[in-house]
């Protein structure tokens, strides 16, 4: 009960009317609590045969190098005791530059980058740890209100130690102008946790004649004493 | 002090872009080894959703698929499987609904978390009803309104 109320507004909302897709999406039924049991502890274990070196980075995995500003994203991946998460696969997915998806259904007039796909994954390591390289995606309009832009963001996927360690997130930039009026980041409540989304910009990392640095470090729920008990969670 | 785990968001409509290389491949599974899901997920007002990704976790086993233009997915999942976890990802979700899978009554029974916390009036959602030949099943997940699925918190 007590993890239950330190996270309490940590995390977004079901239903959050400012994202119009929340609407008629969102279960409206309350959710059920299962107590005294446990969840899965299987996780999928992704080898370093699934992931190539040129997943982890997105500025060659094309004939040429795609436009934009060349930035490292790196960061480390703990569980809620602070224990690193080996060996986690991180999918990765952002829009080019010019803020276009290369993707059949994002019709936003920018152009698309021949070079660039804006996929990538890989493992962390021993230590938690990760880093790619990608280029910084812009800005992009949607639909949800009127002149409505997301901040720039990169979209991370983890697999962590069971189900419910699963976690889908996006990484902002720092002193984005865009945050004050994007509902998605505004989903959540916390303005503490809501600020941990934005990365950092890193001048340890920030490699001299090549690449900005950012870091962006991730929490996944559970802890290696209290393996995913839900009445825990 | 524990930590506070890092805030979800939603995967967008443009999740395959990243995710697509772990979609299961119907073609690459040997459906004689399993069985299979299908259904539709809809919105509220009972419109096909069709860009959701929904990831099933059995005991021992994962399988991610996304729906098509009309709201239907399939899955091969290991034969022998009574019960799997399942998550759901789609823009307007800005954190994936959870929900349990049982194919049959006798699978539901047997978890007894679930059957004492679900509401006997609802609890039918979760039960994916036998299909036309052996091994088939449906699987028909409604977001909100009549019918809605069970969904748990966690």
């Amino acid at each position: 009960m007590e993890d239950r109320e330190a996270r309490k507004g940590t995390q977004p909302p079901y239903l959050f009317p400012g994202y119009v897709s929340t609407q008629k999406r969102a279960p409206l039924k309350p959710l059920i609590l299962m107590p005294e049991t446990c969840s899965s502890l299987f996780s999928p274990v992704f080898g370093h045969d699934f992931v190539r070196p040129t997943d982890a980075d997105l500025t060659r995995q094309h004939a040429g190098e795609p436009l934009g500003e060349r930035i490292i994203v790196s960061g480390k991946v703990v569980d809620e005791d602070g224990h690193p998460v080996r060996g986690a696969l991180i999918e990765l997915w952002q829009a080019n530059a010019a803020g276009r998806y290369h993707h059949q259904l994002d019709t936003h007039a920018a152009p698309l980058d021949p070079n660039f796909t804006g996929c990538g994954r890989l493992l962390t390591d021993d230590q938690g740890a990760y880093s790619f390289v990608s280029i910084k995606p812009g800005a992009y309009p949607w639909r949800n209100h009127d002149n409505a832009w997301r901040p720039a963001h990169i979209h991370f996927s983890l697999f962590g130690a069971g189900i419910l360690s699963r976690l889908v997130t996006q990484m902002y930039f720092p002193g984005d102008p865009l945050f004050a009026r994007d509902p998605i980041f505004n989903s959540i409540p916390d303005e503490a946790a809501r600020t941990r989304l934005v990365s950092t910009f890193d001048w340890r990392t920030t490699k001299p004649e090549f690449a900005l640095g950012y870091r962006f470090d991730i929490v996944l729920r559970g802890s290696k004493s209290t393996p995913m008990e839900i009445s825990h969670l | 002090m524990k930590l506070i785990a890092t805030a979800s968001q939603t995967v967008g409509p443009f999740f395959s872009i990243g995710l697509a290389h772990l979609h299961q491949d119907s073609t690459t599974i040997n459906s004689a080894d399993a069985q299979t899901i299908t259904g539709t997920v809809a919105d509220g007002d009972g419109q096909p959703i069709p860009d959701c990704v929904l990831e099933f976790w059995t005991s021992n086993s994962f399988a991610r698929v996304p729906t098509s233009v009309d709201g239907k997915y399939s899955v091969n999942i290991e034969t022998g499987a009574a019960m799997c976890e399942v998550l759901l990802f789609m823009r307007g979700l800005l954190k994936p609904v959870y929900t349990r899978l049982y194919l049959s009554e006798a699978a539901k029974a047997r978890d007894e978390a679930a059957s004492k916390s679900v509401p006997q009036d609802r609890a039918g959602t979760l039960i994916a009803r036998q299909g036309s030949a052996a091994k088939q099943f449906v699987w028909n997940v409604k977001m909100q309104g009549d019918n809605e699925t069970v969904f748990f918190d966690y």
